[in-house]
Order: C-alpha cells, then structure tokens, then sequence
C-alpha cells in the first residue's frame, strides 16, 4: 500500500481527484473562479488524459471523481469521456446546463445509470437574481434541463453559490421546494459561499480562505496539480500559483504524493536555510 | 526586468513556501518556484554544489567566478563578487577572474592555477579535457575534490545559462556593493 493510499484510507488525504476539463465557457458568471467566458483559450484535458487520471487515481486509493471547467459540455468527447471514468471511479461533473438542446441530450444517453451525477448551478429560486450574476435565461435553461436529464436516467445535483444574507430564510425554502418539485432530493442540493478569487475579486464578493480553511482535494489541470479546485483560479488572465502543487500532473502519483507531503507536513531541510541568491 | 514572473510571497506555491518565509529569495529561487516540483530538488542540489562544503570557501569561489565570466553571466558575477571578495580574495584577484585583468599576473599559488585551468578547459572546451590540464589538477587536489569542484563547475554554468536566458536582475544591494568595491 502505498503512503498516498495509507493517508486517503486514514482520511488525511481527501479521496476526491478533481480535474479541469477546460476553461472557456459559454457564461461570464460574475463570481467565476477562473475568469471564464466564451472565446477564453480553452486550455483542456484531452479525453486520454482525463482517462488516465482516472485510472490511476484509483490504482492510488482515491474513491472519487469531480469535473469542472470552464463549461465541460463544450468539449465534444465529454459524454463519452464521462462515461468511462465513471466505470472506474464514482463521477461527478459540473455543469451550466444551459447547452442541453435535444441533440446534445442524446449524446448524454452513454451516461444513463452509470456512477454518475451532474451538478447544475442554480442560485435563487428568482429568475431574476440568479441571472444577475450567471447571464440571460440561465435560470429558465435550468429548469428546463433537469427534468429532461432525470428522465434520461442521469442523477442531477443543484448547487447553489451565494454571498452570506443573499439567500434568506424565505429563498432557500422556495428554492429547495423549486428542486423538489424538478425532482431533486435535499441530500443533492448543496449550498456553497461564493470565494474571493478569479472573476469574484474584480466584484468585489467572496470570502476569502486558507489553504488549511479547505480540502487538499488533488486537482489536475493543464497548468498543473493544485490544492482544491479553489486552486487553479485566474485573475487578470493569469493562473494563480498560491495553491500550485506541481506542473508536472503525469504519472499522478507524482503530485498525489506531494500533496500528500504538503498536507502531512515536513521537517525543514538545511536547504531552506542555505539562502542562495 | 526578468523575462519571467518571479514569484513572490503573495504567489508563492504552498511546497514553495519555505523558501519565502523570510521575505525574497532572489530571483533564482523565485523562478523556479514557478515549477515548485523543481524548486525542491534543484535548491537543495545547488546548496550543496556551490554552499559551504568540505572545500574552503576561496578555491569555491574562484571556480564560480571564473566560471560565471568565462559564460559571461553578468548576474552571476555580479553575485559573486562580493561573496569572492568576503572569502579572501584581493581586488586584482577578483578582477582577473572576472577577465578584467590576466590570471597569471593575480595568482601565483600553483594549486590555484591548476584549478584555474581545469576550469577554463571544463567551461570553454568541448569534448575530453586534455590530458597536462587534468594531470596538472590531479598533482595539487585530491580525487574527491576534483569531483566536487567539476561539479561546481557544471552546476555554475547551469546557473549562468539560467540567470543569462530569463534575465534575472541583481539586486539593488548587490549592484551598491559593487560601487563600493570598485567593480561597477
């Protein structure tokens, strides 16, 4: 067994392997962690990759998959894609689910009853306020795909990302009576703040965090291996380097076990001291 | 202006993070923090290349001056030579190994000159070292310390290409001291 595998089976590491499929989007959302929009350079995860990083994370220990971007459903090979590393680990994607017309439903049929959930961003029960900050129609798009993916045999998840008194008591009811009503158990609705990085800053919302304030979820992307996906943020274009782990994201034990080593902690060498200049 | 970001506290990757725990670690370090994976074993590497070790610190200097010029690093023989001038060597000395003056005329020590030769003949030339030059090293240092100051030698040149293509900037500190030491 390996050290990386001992820490996930101790519950030192977390077991969720994240991974960036891309970062172009067809939303601009005002609190986007990575400044993602239409016509941004897609920087994605080919289907062999995101194929490989599956496999070997759970040749590693890890127990579960999270994709995110960007907008996944922009990548063509993604159903497919999905599809296979959900026979291997548990998955889950996240998704604006403004793109499901009836032809890209059908691409999705790969996906029915597999381990397999997508989570769809949904802020406010208002149309209104959750356009605010995710664009035209995002709400009416929403509730129109839910149902539509549940019939298809795919497990949906609402996440809802909020500033703190943004959603009182009167909205979160209302919109956990919305989910139920589109066919989404509580236990699927999260509820999550909204973090001061990427586009969220220039907004001037968001909390802000320590890398010990979150999960040291492993999470690949093509700048790298970060800590959490709150890592591989952007901010005037560039990618932040705080919560960089390693460039180098192949074989994945290479930055598992670095993470690992950063989460476990270390003694500092002589080398620290040594101050070359 | 460097040709790449240098990382600073505010950005530095959590694995980076030591070695900004005391403010700037010079553009080297903050460079390569960019790829933190090497940051971590090319530091400590470089430490125990060119830091304190089981060779004095003068011999240690010669070579990464005379390194740094023959490679016309203008970062690192900035760099050094103060640390070159702290470790005992005289004005004319330093000078000559910054090719400012002649070798011959700042050194007389045979042992030095050897060194210096196998420096020369390891940081210019191409191909095997010829034979008088290594056999005029071997007559005045042990084996052990021809493996390390060879090392020294390399890791040096590795460094002056490294300084040379990003363009790493002296610091304000360093460029004052060489004001003040007569090396501007």
């Amino acid at each position: 067994m390996s050290a990386v595998s001992e820490a996930i089976e101790a519950g030192d590491l977390p077991g969720r392997v994240w991974m960036y499929a891309n970062y172009n989007c067809n939303l601009a959302c005002t609190y986007c962690l990575t400044e993602s929009a239409p016509g941004v350079p897609k920087r994605g995860l080919s289907a062999g990759e995101m194929i490989r990083i599956a496999t070997e994370a759970a040749e590693l220990g890890f127990t579960d998959i999270g994709v995110t971007g960007g907008e996944p459903f922009l990548l063509a090979h993604l159903p497919t894609t999905l599809a296979t590393i959900a026979e291997i680990l548990p998955t889950f994607c996240l998704s604006n689910a403004t793109l499901f017309n009836d032809k890209r439903l059908d691409t999705l049929d790969v996906l029915a009853g597999k381990d397999f959930a997508i989570q769809i961003s949904l802020d406010s029960p208002d149309p209104d306020v959750n356009d605010e900050m995710r664009g035209p129609e995002n709400f009416a798009k929403v509730v129109e795909a839910i149902p539509k993916l549940i019939d298809r045999g795919i497990r949906v998840r609402i996440a809802t990302t909020t500033e703190p008194g943004r959603l009182d008591d009167d909205d979160h009811a209302r919109l956990c009576a919305l989910h139920r009503s589109l066919g989404i158990s509580d236990d699927d609705h999260l509820v999550r703040p909204i973090v001061n990085r990427g586009r969220a800053v220039d907004f001037g919302l968001g909390t802000t965090f320590t890398p010990e304030e979150i999960p040291a979820e492993l999470c690949i992307t093509a700048d790298g291996a970060f800590w959490s996906p709150f890592g591989p943020t952007v901010l005037n274009g560039r990618v932040d380097t705080d919560l960089l782990v390693s460039r180098q994201t192949a074989p994945l034990s290479v930055p598992a076990e670095l993470l690992r080593r950063a989460v476990m902690g270390r003694p500092h060498g002589d080398d620290v001291k040594i101050g070359i200049r | 202006m460097a040709r790449v970001e240098l990382i600073t506290q505010a950005t530095a990757p959590l694995l980076a993070r030591d070695y900004f725990a005391d403010g700037d670690p010079g553009p080297i370090a903050a460079a390569l923090a960019q790829v933190p994976e090497l940051l971590d074993v090319a530091m400590p590497f470089l430490g125990a290349a060119l830091g304190p070790s089981s060779i004095p610190l003068r011999p240690k200097e010669l070579v990464i001056l005379r390194t740094s010029a023959l490679m016309q690093c203008r970062y690192c023989v900035a760099a050094h030579t103060p640390v070159a001038t702290d470790a005992g060597l005289d004005h004319d000395e330093v000078a000559a190994l910054r090719d400012e003056m002649d070798i011959e005329a700042a050194f007389t020590d045979p042992a030095e000159l050897a060194l210096l030769r196998w420096v020369d003949a390891v940081a210019t030339g191409k191909g095997r070292v010829d034979d008088a030059v290594a056999e005029g090293l071997a007559a005045h240092w042990p084996e052990h310390n021809i493996v390390e100051l060879t090392v020294l030698v390399g890791a040096t040149m590795l460094l002056n290409r490294f300084c040379s293509a990003l363009e790493l900037p002296s610091s304000d500190e360093t460029l004052q001291r060489l004001a003040r030491d007569g090396f501007a």
